[in-house]
């Protein structure tokens, strides 16, 4: 119950209170540039889901082996090397070049794959693959599994990792699309012409950001509700 | 290569006519997250710009070795790397400002501007043009953040650098440097520019008629 | 992210092509040409790590320092009559089955005066990190401090003060505290802050699950040690 409460707080705190979009603010340039059309931003919004799962993975394996501070493979090479056991064996000063690498590659092998096998689903998201590797979302996530990774108190797993990236993936689905939603309306508005585009879709997601501004506090009365569920 | 901008057309043009935020619409993500004060907008500023000349000047040297298809490798290479030296040094020196800029220094790596930078002027031209445009692209980055974080802070706690402006009789509009505050500053600064820009036009018309 | 986000959608496939290294290995025609034409990667690489390298070695005992210093430094005001240079770490595990680092405090001449625990929980914007101070037997507070939070400006950011977290001092931890909005009269009570009630209880919060999770671990760390030899 403890762990399932912990993982439900921590999908709803990347989902809807600090949503990644509207509160971390990464992820800013699909969702003003691809949000012009329902049901494009859908299609961005489950590549980038698809993308943040299959790239945390990835460098939740680096940062727990080779990346946090006493991490096993590089501790095991420095003992076998005839290394001093006391020393810290820390490489995370490589993490950014890993990380940045492990997502460009797990989008060129979703792309590759996603083409092959699965055409259908190519021809709803495939598109917008190759913009998905400077999608700061993405980074965002592997940061922070990175930050909890390294702290030896929180050491988070692999489940809570990926909880981590479906929240901010989904956040970011619904962001994209509730932005899509109304900027096809504002299509029928008279928008002043010096704020057409960028201008006013900001000014939308700035209104957005206050809405999303009421989730917050939101997590204290689902963890209430989940104890007294767990101690019924 | 003859129509290729000088250094001097470079520098300029970085600064306003092609501003990275107001124009190009790039790096919105630091645009927006680091605004809140002037203090971390321009520890950001100096970071991007560490990393945009060093990555420039890399890019510039080597750019004759450049095989096509593995440029955009070279380039992320070459950024992240300076990135973590940026990221590095922050910790090392800055403790505080890098502790509340948190993961924003390293989402540098994904900042379009640099990368766009490395291939639109850098892998093409010679190493002085690259510093001019990277020092121009930075002070327009500077400028862009500074205007931003010039309204955010003011509103938002009466505060400039730190320093009391308003007296302590305005009351902070807390929501100027909360995540709302940043979108509806620069949506409207972007609708201002773009206002002045048009009219600016619209008078060079009239005067050439 | 790209140039110009309005043409984003008509941008074709493999316009943006990433890292080219992750085609696999069969992917060029020629095998000879492979190192021919990737000898600069890896001579960047290289060169690269080894600038890191430098850079890691030189700054890398500076940060460690640094974050070390915004604990310790505080750890005499949180246990009063402790000396930061005598600061021992413990590591014990919670009932929560993770390991948590706690400070030791203890005053020049050697005795154990009482404990420094680091917690987190998610605050009203973002996760606040406090350190709280400790009788010896967890009894008592005597002192907190915030170490990082993203509160609002102007109203939950308060929790920094002295003014609230002067509240919590002397406060008996036996049994949880709770937020009162006005006119706390219970020795658990504490007083919140105006408009900021869920800052103040996400700080309650933390403060009580840390103790509960911690509860009936140390005693076996308990204990003074030999004063140093001057």
């Amino acid at each position: 119950m403890e762990t399932l409460s912990s993982l439900i707080m921590i999908f709803i705190g990347a989902a809807l209170i600090n949503n990644f979009v509207l509160h971390y603010f990464v992820g800013i340039c699909p969702f003003l540039g691809v949000s012009k059309r329902v049901d494009t931003a859908f299609g961005m919004g489950l590549a980038v889901i698809f993308v943040i799962l299959i790239a945390s993975t990835l460098s939740w394996l680096f940062t727990f082996f080779i990346l946090r501070p006493m991490a096993p493979i590089p501790v095991w090479i420095w003992q076998v090397a005839g290394g001093n056991p006391e020393t810290t064996v820390d490489l995370s000063v490589l993490s950014y070049i890993i990380y940045i690498f492990v997502i460009a590659s797990s989008v060129q092998f979703v792309e590759m794959y996603v083409r092959k096998f699965q055409p259908a689903l190519y021809e709803s998201f495939g598109v917008f693959l190759p913009l998905i590797t400077t999608n700061c979302a993405i980074l965002f996530a592997c940061l922070e599994i990175m930050k909890n990774l390294q702290d030896p108190t929180m050491l988070w797993g692999l489940h809570e990792a990926l909880i981590l990236a479906l929240g901010g993936g989904i956040g970011f689905l619904i962001a994209i699309t509730l932005m899509a939603g109304i900027r096809a309306e504002l299509d029928l508005c008279d928008v002043p012409k010096s704020l057409k585009g960028a201008g006013i879709a900001l000014i939308v997601a700035g209104i957005m950001a206050m809405a999303f501004m009421g989730f917050t506090g939101m997590d204290r009365g689902v963890e209430q509700a989940l104890s007294a569920l767990g101690s019924r | 290569m003859a129509d290729q901008p000088t250094a001097s057309e470079r520098f300029i043009q970085g600064i306003l006519p092609e501003n990275p935020v107001y124009r190009q619409l790039l790096g919105m993500c630091p645009t927006l997250a680091v605004t809140n004060g002037m203090k971390p907008a321009m520890t950001m500023v100096g970071a991007t710009a560490f990393v945009l000349i060093m990555s420039n000047i890399l890019v510039a040297l080597i750019r004759g070795l450049l095989k096509p298809h593995l440029r955009i490798l070279v380039f992320t290479l070459t950024i992240a790397t300076f990135v973590t030296i940026a990221d590095r040094f922050l910790g090392a020196y800055m403790y505080e400002m890098s502790k509340e800029l948190g993961p924003y220094v390293p989402l540098i790596i994904v900042n379009c501007l640099i990368i766009s930078r490395a291939e639109v002027c850098a892998s093409k031209q010679s190493l002085g043009t690259a510093v001019a445009d990277a020092a121009g692209m930075s002070l327009g980055f500077g400028l862009a953040l500074a205007s931003i974080a010039t309204v955010r802070e003011i509103l938002g706690a009466g505060t400039w650098f730190g320093m009391a402006v308003l007296g302590s009789g305005w009351p902070a509009w807390g929501i100027m440097v909360l995540p709302p505050g940043a979108f509806l500053v620069l949506g409207l600064l972007l609708g201002g520019v773009n206002w002045f820009d048009d009219r600016r036009k619209r008078l060079a018309v009239t005067a050439s008629e | 992210m790209s140039e110009t986000p309005e043409t984003n959608e008509t941008l074709p496939a493999g316009e943006n092509q990433p890292a080219d290294e992750s085609l696999p290995a069969g992917g060029p025609p020629e095998k000879k040409s492979y190192i021919g034409q990737a000898w600069l990667v890896i001579l960047l690489a290289f060169f690269f790590g080894s600038v890191l390298a430098l850079v890691q070695t030189t700054l890398g005992p500076k940060i460690a320092e640094n974050k070390r210093n915004e604990t310790y430094s505080v750890i005499p005001t949180l246990v009063p009559g402790s000396d930061r240079d005598m600061t021992e770490e413990v590591v014990v595990e919670g009932h929560n089955g993770r390991q948590i680092r706690l400070y030791k405090a203890i005053a020049t001449d050697g005795s154990h005066l009482g404990w420094v625990i680091p917690a987190r929980g998610q605050g009203f914007a973002d996760v606040i990190e406090v350190l709280i101070g400790q009788s010896v037997d967890l009894s008592r507070i005597t002192g907190m401090y915030v170490l990082a939070q993203k509160e609002t400006p102007g109203l939950g950011d308060y929790i920094r003060g002295d003014d609230f977290l002067q509240r919590y001092k002397d406060k008996s931890t036996d049994t949880p505290l709770v937020v009162v909005k006005a006119d706390p009269r219970q020795e658990n009570e504490i007083l919140s802050l105006t408009g900021a009630t869920i800052s103040s209880e996400a700080v309650t919060n933390i403060l009580n699950s840390a103790l509960e999770n911690l509860k009936g671990k140390l005693e076996a760390h308990n204990g003074s040690i030999a004063a140093p030899e001057k």
